[in-house]
């Protein structure tokens, strides 16, 4: 699988705070990229340095193997799409006006279609006409989204996304992004919502201090994190951590022979686990 | 560099939608006129008091309409979704800047009316009046682009107001400072002296100076405000 997007040895530097500092990675054609971290560690900065809303202090981000200082060249600037904290909409139009206005500048065809479609996948029809000053910050942030994936891009970036959504909203929008992405749409995501990143992401970048400090599989990382054992309610409420080995398995045999058993689970890490063993710092 | 007439019409389009909805620009029009009807009241209307008129309503209209609508763009953080779509600069300015045009033609207009300028149909006095729209639109763009709130940009357009909108008054008042000479060659008062020129029935070379001046204002304006908007693409913000 190629790179749709590498980074390499980047920097930014605001008049004394790093930002970022050396930061390295890539992004693989068709994935969906989780890029996560607390606030403050250069999630939206990296966001706007990939997609040339700002130079590095030092440093090279390749988009389509193009340096990211290029891209604002209507050339690139039609294959992605971008969601940021600065992405505004016209407050005294409707969303619909909102959106043909984009539809325009993007040369979409079918545009009444096209509209109706992204407004569905973020479960916004119904608001289609209503004037966007009206609307709740959670579907602002929807028609914000809606937005991004009119001209369906190659490459979308999506500044936290769900934040201000309520779990039915978020569960709609991850099918939907799940659905673009089956389609072929690479999705690079930050977030500092665990559980939407194990779900969505197939890769994902901790970040810490403008640094990353840890790269790859949700589940690979949780294997690797993995204290290996399990733990069993048995009946009275007691809890025993079994380890994985003939010691636990045997352990195991004996409480299931007598039947004492009331439920077992994992004792993977979560992904923000893994982030507090890594960084000593909480994701929130 | 293509150029699409669809999105910039896309963009003028979008504008005149937003502004029938937004009182605070809609009212700034109505100030050159009612000023028009003030000054008709007396029976003869200097040539002065015609182009102090032209004049403030290329300032409180042109600049300031403009520079309000490029700055509310950055305030509302919607100018950076313009920015990112495959829209060119160009593209962009141009689309923004119908609006504030047809706003200030329309004024133009009616305080000619009002007033009872008559128009001198020279060549000459129309290149002035399009050159002199393309250097307030530039002004205006750059006074949006500079500032980050609507307020913001209407608090420095005050200065700009009584630099450039004050007609005769600065003009008399320069009169007794010879250090001050320099301020004859705005472009607000290079429009009054080319006016006053062909009125008096002067030749094609007596006015093309004046011409000359405004060009070069309208040219350095519009170069500034292409590199301002260039560095603010990518300001991050
Ligand atoms: N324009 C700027 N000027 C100065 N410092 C900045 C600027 N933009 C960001 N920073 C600083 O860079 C650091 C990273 O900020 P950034 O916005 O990238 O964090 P983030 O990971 O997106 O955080 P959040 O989760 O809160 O959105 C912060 O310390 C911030 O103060
Ligand atoms: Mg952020």
């Amino acid at each position: 699988m190629d790179n749709i997007l590498s980074v390499k040895a980047l920097k930014q530097v605001f008049s004394k705070e790093t930002a970022i500092d050396n930061m390295n990675f890539e992004v693989k054609r068709g994935e969906i990229f989780g890029f996560l971290g607390p606030s403050g560690a250069g999630k939206t900065t990296t966001i706007k340095i990939l997609t040339g809303q700002l130079h590095p202090t030092s440093g090279s981000a390749l988009l389509f193997d193009v340096p990211s200082t290029k891209m604002n060249h209507p050339k690139y600037l039609k294959k992605i799409g971008v969601m940021t904290d600065n992405s505004g909409l016209y407050s005294r139009l409707s969303v619909y006006d909102n959106l043909h206005l984009y539809c325009e500048l993007y040369s979409v065809e079918n545009k009444r279609k096209r509209i109706d479609e992204v407004l569905e996948m973020v479960n916004l029809i119904d608001v289609k006409s209503k004037i966007v000053s009206k609307l709740s910050k959670g579907m602002l942030q929807r028609v914000t989204l809606s937005r991004a994936l009119l001209h369906e891009p190659e490459l979308l970036f999506l500044d936290e996304p769900t934040s201000a959504l309520d779990p039915a909203n978020s569960r709609h929008i991850h099918h939907g992004l799940q659905e673009l992405n089956r389609k072929g749409t690479t999705i690079f995501l930050t977030t500092h919502d665990m559980q939407e990143a194990e779900l969505l992401c197939d890769r994902v970048a901790f970040l810490n201090n403008g640094k990353v400090q840890l790269l790859d599989e949700p589940s690979k990382l949780r294997r690797k994190y993995s204290d290996d054992t399990l733990t069993v309610e048995l009946v009275g409420g007691e809890r025993r951590i079994l380890k994985n080995g003939p010691e636990g398995a045997q352990k195991m045999y004996e409480y299931m022979s007598n039947n004492q058993v009331i439920t077992m689970y994992s004792n993977e890490p979560t992904l923000g686990d893994i982030f507090v063993d890594v960084t000593g710092r909480s994701l929130l | 560099m293509s150029f699409s007439l669809k999105r910039v019409y896309a963009i003028f389009n979008k504008d005149i939608k937003d502004v029938s909805k937004n009182m605070f620009v809609l009212s700034t029009v109505i100030m050159p006129i009612i000023l028009a009807f003030v000054f008709t009241q007396s029976e003869q209307v200097p040539l002065g008091t015609h182009y102090f008129i032209i004049n403030l309503t290329f300032v409180s209209i042109t600049v300031f309409v403009q520079g309000a609508i490029i700055a509310e763009e950055k305030e509302k953080n919607t100018l950076r979704g313009l920015m990112m779509s495959p829209a060119t600069t160009i593209e962009i300015i141009t689309g923004k800047s119908g609006l504030s045009a047809l706003l200030t033609v329309i004024s133009l207009v009616a305080c000619m009316r009002i007033t009872g300028y008559e128009f001198v149909n020279e060549p000459a006095i129309y290149f002035a009046f399009f050159m002199s729209l393309i250097l307030y639109l530039a002004m205006g763009t750059l006074l949006g682009l500079l500032t980050r709130t609507v307020m913001e940009a209407s608090l420095v357009l005050m200065p700009l107001l009584f630099v450039f909108g004050m007609g005769t008054l600065l003009l008399e008042f320069i009169a007794n400072y010879p250090n001050l000479a320099f301020l004859e060659y705005l472009p607000n008062y290079q429009l009054q002296f080319l006016a006053e020129t062909v009125n008096a029935g002067q030749a094609f070379t007596d006015v093309i100076g004046y011409l000359i001046v405004i060009a070069a204002w309208m040219v350095i304006l519009c170069i500034l405000t292409v590199v301002v908007y260039r560095k603010r693409v990518i300001d991050g913000k």
